[in-house]
């Protein structure tokens, strides 16, 4: 019988070479595929918007970046954008500043309660062309109103309530009593001809909220109601460069190219535009022009209104200068500040108590929302209500918008300040916000829109506390007007940015804040915080508008040249993944530091949540403050890519190590297999007359028969992978075998058996029963105890690290966004490689509970003869294998402890206890097995 | 295998040699029952396939009253189904078919657990080889019948007298690898006496001995008849043939 047919005789020589193999090809070929996975992952995810942040000075000390870099300090001379723009690793560089706070009052609500008197003769001059059911009688509804014949008397009880997501806050509640009823077409004799009115009926007293509101009166179709004058909103307004920040965002930066046509700074005028667009209205505009928006420059102003109105009230109160500028603005659409307004309906008698629950009218600033303009008219309609005004055509271009010019303030916010806390295992950070002043919102104008003195007792000004320091720069500024070009959808901006590795825009998209403990640490429901009414809170609202530089230098009163860029984002030439590039970014940042500004690479950062707790949120009524909590922030991790690469890569090299491990534990124990079943084979060959030396060989053969295969399989995985790794990993591999062939050919020696004189140790526990029975076979059998004690730990400490993985990979990979990308890629071989480590644990604990099985299968057959119950058997079984458990369990723990802190820290400690449990499982499997 | 040809009683032998002085009696229960095993008509087969078409049938319509003080040798070639109707009569296996009575009562009706105490109390099995237990000194293989009732303690100096009879009272702390063949019989003997047996079943227990050392064996086992202990010995060898009360031979 030659070597090979030997090889494949001796079942465990070929168990053992097949196992390597599998083993080997297995781990190779999945760290292979892992480590390709991850590296595309990274790289895919690892070029932002921009690679470079080019600050006047580093806005972080750390390697944890705020969101909101954008300071309004400026910093940035325009000379050094064109230098910037000049080298020639420059693709883009987009500056970006923040330019103000606006504060806007929004235009005066209304109630409107359906009165609609029908189809008239009056009406019919009014009618819009082009529809004919407008002048059709036939096609007017009859007429409908929700007020009675006879005036009934109304208390309306207004309010306002604002949420940050964790309070409701009421801001104010006003009342206001008064008769109203449906309203009549009074016909009346005068000069030349008849004239119709609408009147109210007799007796209708109307009612009135106090100053500003101007009281109710009954018009074509709707009874109106004036209410309170909801809030005031501060805005914060960025200015970007509109050809560059297009370049930057692509097709999802082309709501700003209005902007790029928007006049020079010469030709802004706020006089001048204003006098154009009331000369439009002089000299005629077709229906057609006014819907789409009068040409002003060659771009539709379609919110021409807002300008208009603005323009004639500065100028009837005197505000406007030579120096008033228009402002060109594209706006935001929609807006995230919780503000709801509502007003409750209740019919009463004339004692003052209440007859009927009419109902309640509610309206909330939502995505109808445009500051600076009016979509639509902030109305609340009367329960029951249908707005039939529509028969006059569409009017929704003819809103006015503001009824007075919005405050500018010079006082911008500029972004929270933060001190560092602790930092986890992995890298994640603790910050606590800086509180600053209190700030009063909530307050009403001195004056109405008519000059009229506001009643100011009607609502209490409320305090919130800033957490971004206001920056006073530049010059006093005549009043400028917000002149809209047009709008944007932030959540476009921000889709455009990209989730993973989000990098700071400034003011443009601040970050989403949620909080998740409360002042006592405690945690709660994830809640988002909404932005307050004021742009100093914790949580500001995106960019109420964005304007050219031109717009900043008229809105701050820079003078030319000033270095009024808080920031360029700057995006290298070169094109490819994150790797290729990284030398030329680097080598561009650094040309960019030459000049003596601050360049970040951002490039390879990835967003990272930090926990931050946030003291001083609000005082009560004695002025005692209290914490919000901590909420969670998205800020930017730098240099996420290499570490999550480092990072990971270990992990699969550590499973990949791992596997090995295991593989050569069921080398070695697959060896000593061997060696006790041909022990007797050798015995009767040395009987023979064979030497040592010829036995040796004889086992040798068999084993270079496995190692060639192993050899083979190695080059030729070497050569499929073309990696170093596989290389070392095959070599490695053979090695081993190699050695265990040598240990086995030493082990098979003939050794001499002493009969040594005895004998019996008297210290050993005396067998009287199933575990002190079990207690000796296995100190008898200690090597076979010991082996499958190990092999139940490796068990264990696989399963541990499997669960670790399970749980906790993109963790241990770190806190950022892209930790979590990459571990994802990368879970589903990691887990396979967990997994083939289980299995190779099981089978540890097959192969070394096979030593003893022929001697346990025999003296259990002996106790049997004797009368042993099966009871008592099975107690037997149990003992020994809770005995090997006993050992096996500190391996496996700490066994399952050390592969968790290195492949998943986090859950080092559930890794601990999955080894545990899967140790003392193994303990009634065993039994039931061995059975 | 013919069934009226498979096996045969030869004859009955009351010759004996000189007893060998025992203390064993003082161990031995009273016999409650006159006919400690009784074999009646059984039949063994191994293998088969669904249908049995395949089933090698070893023994077939065996029969066999063994009394107490008997001794009984079943003798026959290899594979001639020796050991099976040994593990039989000690309730290691169950017959194919037939009875098997100990005490007058059958098997049959017992569960395991019963079955297992009965043969504590009933039977002494000594396999082929001693099958003594790796790690444990010869007294404590001799005391390990005793474990389960709990009487290690109570049993230690019949054990050691028991090992005394058998001629290994100088080997009693020497573990089984450190014994010879037959001395690790006479220890696997003792052990099957310890809880005061009443049936002795022996299988092939001087096979691979010296004849010195057989010699001794079958002396021992000739002592235990004298104390009213029946003997089933399975074994082809002539000098235990010959001094055996009665025999069977397999074919």
């Amino acid at each position: 019988m030659n070597a090979v047919q030997r090889f494949i005789r001796s079942k465990v020589l070929l168990l053992t070479a097949a196992i390597l193999i599998f083993a080997m090809c297995l781990s190779v070929l999945v760290q292979t595929q892992s480590q390709a996975a991850l590296n595309r992952t990274v790289d895919q995810n690892s070029r932002g918007l921009y690679d470079i942040l080019v600050q006047a000075k580093a806005g972080s000390d750390g390697s944890l970046m705020q969101p909101e870099i954008a300071t309004g300090q400026g910093g940035v001379s325009f000379d050094q954008l064109q230098k910037i723009r000049d080298l020639s690793g420059t693709s883009v560089a987009a500056p970006i500043s923040l330019v103000s706070r606006v504060t806007q009052n929004l235009e005066t609500p209304r109630l409107e309660a359906m009165d609609y008197l029908g189809f008239n003769a009056g009406l019919v001059g009014t009618a819009t062309a082009g529809q004919p059911g407008g002048t059709d009688p036939s096609k007017w509804p009859e007429a409908q109103s929700v007020l009675s014949d006879t005036p009934k008397k109304y208390r309306l009880t207004a309010s306002a309530t604002s949420s940050d997501g964790s309070s409701q806050h009421t801001l104010f509640k006003s009342t206001a009593e008064g008769s109203l009823g449906k309203g009549k077409l009074v016909e009346q004799q005068v000069e030349g001809g008849n004239s119709i009115q609408i009147a109210g009926p007799e007796g209708e007293t109307g009612i009135k909220f106090p100053a500003p509101a101007g009281g109710s009166e009954h018009n074509l179709f709707n009874l109106t109601v004036a209410l309170p004058m909801a809030p005031e909103v501060t805005e914060s307004v960025v200015a970007v460069d509109p050809v560059s920040e297009r370049a930057l965002l692509g097709t999802a930066g082309d709501f700003l190219a209005p902007l790029e046509k928007a006049p020079p700074a010469d030709a802004r005028s706020a006089e001048a535009v204003g006098q154009h667009l009331e000369s439009l209205f002089t000299t005629g505009i077709g229906m057609q022009e006014l819907e789409e928006g009068p040409d002003f420059l060659g771009v539709k102003l379609k919110y021409w209104a807002p300008i208009m109105t603005q323009y004639q009230q500065a100028k009837r109160n005197g505000q406007l200068t030579e120096d008033s500028q228009a402002i060109p603005l594209i706006v935001r659409s929609g807006t995230s500040l919780d503000l709801k307004y509502s007003v409750k309906i209740e019919e009463i008698d004339e004692s003052g108590n209440v007859v009927k629950e009419v109902g309640t009218a509610e309206r909330s600033l939502d995505k109808d929302y445009l500051p600076f303009v009016s979509k639509s008219p902030f109305a609340l309609s009367w329960p029951g209500s249908t707005d039939y005004s529509k028969l006059l055509g569409n009017s929704a271009n003819f809103s006015r918008g503001l009824y007075s010019p919005a405050t500018w303030s010079t006082n911008f916010a500029s972004a929270p300040k933060y001190s560092d806390g602790s930092t986890a295992g992995n890298g994640a950070e603790d910050k606590t916000a800086t509180a600053g002043e209190w700030v009063t919102v909530n307050r009403l104008p001195e004056k109405s829109a008519n000059g009229e003195a506001v009643d100011q007792t009607q609502r209490n000004p409320v305090d919130e506390r800033a957490y971004r320091e206001n920056l006073e720069t530049g010059k006093k500024l005549a009043t400028p007007l917000a002149m809209v070009y047009g709008t944007f959808d932030p959540a476009a901006v921000q889709e455009a940015a990209g989730d993973v590795n989000r990098l700071p825009l400034g003011g443009y998209d601040p970050t989403p804040m949620t909080l998740i403990k409360d002042a006592q640490g405690k945690d709660v429901a994830d809640t988002a915080l909404k932005p307050s009414l004021s742009a100093t809170g914790l949580v500001s609202q995106s960019a109420g508008a964005i304007t050219d530089y031109y717009g900043l230098a008229a809105a701050r009163g820079y003078e030319k040249n000033a270095s009024v860029i808080d920031a360029v984002r700057v995006r290298a030439s070169a094109a490819g993944s994150w790797k290729q590039v990284q030398p030329e970014v680097d080598k561009l940042a650094a040309e960019i530091r030459d000049m003596g500004l601050e360049a970040t690479v951002v490039a390879g950062s990835a967003r990272e949540d930090a926990n931050i707790f946030v003291p001083g949120y609000s005082k009560d009524d004695a002025g005692k403050e209290s914490a919000l909590g901590t909420v969670q922030q998205s800020w930017v991790r730098q240099n996420a890519a290499d570490a999550v690469a480092g990072s990971l890569t270990a992990t699969n090299l550590t499973l990949l190590f791992l596997t090995l491990c295991g593989a050569a534990l069921l080398t070695g124990a697959s060896t000593v297999s061997y060696v006790r079943l041909r022990r007797s084979e050798a015995g009767t060959l040395r009987a023979m007359g064979w030497t040592q030396r010829r036995i040796r060989s004889w086992v040798l053969e068999e084993f270079a028969v496995g190692a060639g295969l192993l050899a083979v399989a190695g080059i030729v995985l070497s050569l499929l992978s073309w990696n170093v790794a596989t290389a070392i990993v095959s070599a490695s591999v053979l090695a081993l075998y190699l050695g265990a062939a040598f240990f086995a050919a030493q082990q098979l020696r003939h050794r001499e058996v002493v009969d040594q004189e005895p004998q019996h140790d008297e210290k050993l526990i005396a067998v009287d029963s199933p575990l002190t029975f079990a207690n000796r076979q296995l100190s008898t059998h200690r090597f076979n105890a010991i082996s499958l004690a190990v092999a139940v730990g490796v068990f264990g400490s696989a399963v541990g690290g499997l669960i670790a993985l399970l749980i906790d990979i993109p963790r241990a990979a770190g806190a950022s966004a892209l930790s979590g990308l990459a571990a994802a890629s990368v879970a589903l071989p990691s887990i396979v490689l967990g997994l083939s480590g289980v299995a190779v644990g099981l089978l540890l604990t097959l192969v070394t509970g096979r030593f003893e099985l022929k001697a346990k299968r025999r003296y259990l057959g002996t106790l049997q003869a004797m009368g042993w119950n099966p009871d008592m058997l099975g107690q037997v079984r149990f003992f020994e294998n809770a005995l090997v458990g006993a050992v096996a369990v500190p391996l496996g723990i700490l066994g399952a402890l050390g592969i968790g802190l290195v492949l998943a820290p986090y859950a080092a400690l559930w890794a601990a206890v999955a080894g545990l449990v899967a140790v003392l499982c193994w303990i009634p499997i065993a039994t039931k097995v061995v059975k | 295998m013919s069934n009226d040809l498979n096996l045969r009683r030869v004859r009955g032998n009351n010759e004996a040699e000189a007893p060998v002085q025992t203390r064993a009696n003082t161990i031995v229960k009273e016999a409650d029952h006159a006919t400690p095993l009784e074999l009646s008509n059984i039949t063994i087969r191994y293998g088969g396939g669904k249908n049995g078409s395949d089933a090698v049938s070893v023994v077939d319509g065996f029969d066999l009253t063994l009394s107490a003080g008997e001794m009984h040798c079943v003798a026959g070639r290899s594979g001639s189904g020796k050991t099976s109707i040994l593990t039989v009569g000690a309730g290691l296996t169950l017959p194919t078919s037939g009875r098997v009575l100990w005490e007058g009562d059958s098997l049959e009706t017992m569960s395991d657990d019963e079955i297992a105490d009965r043969r504590r109390a009933l039977i002494g099995y000594v396999d082929q080889g001693g099958a003594l237990i790796d790690g444990m000194s010869a007294l404590e293989n001799v005391l390990l019948p005793a474990v389960p009732d709990g009487e290690v303690e109570q049993r230690r100096e019949m054990a050691k007298d028991l090992l005394d009879l058998v001629g290994l009272g100088r080997r009693m702390r020497h573990r089984p690898e450190q014994l010879s063949g037959g001395e690790r019989q006479r220890v696997a003997i003792a052990r099957a006496l310890i809880l005061g047996t009443r049936v002795l079943v022996v299988d092939e227990p001087t096979a691979s001995l010296d004849r010195a050392s057989a010699n001794r064996i079958i002396s021992i086992l000739k002592d235990t008849t004298s104390d009213g202990i029946a003997v089933l010995v399975a074994s082809h060898d002539h000098e235990l043939v010959r001094l055996s009360d009665t025999l069977t031979e397999l074919i």
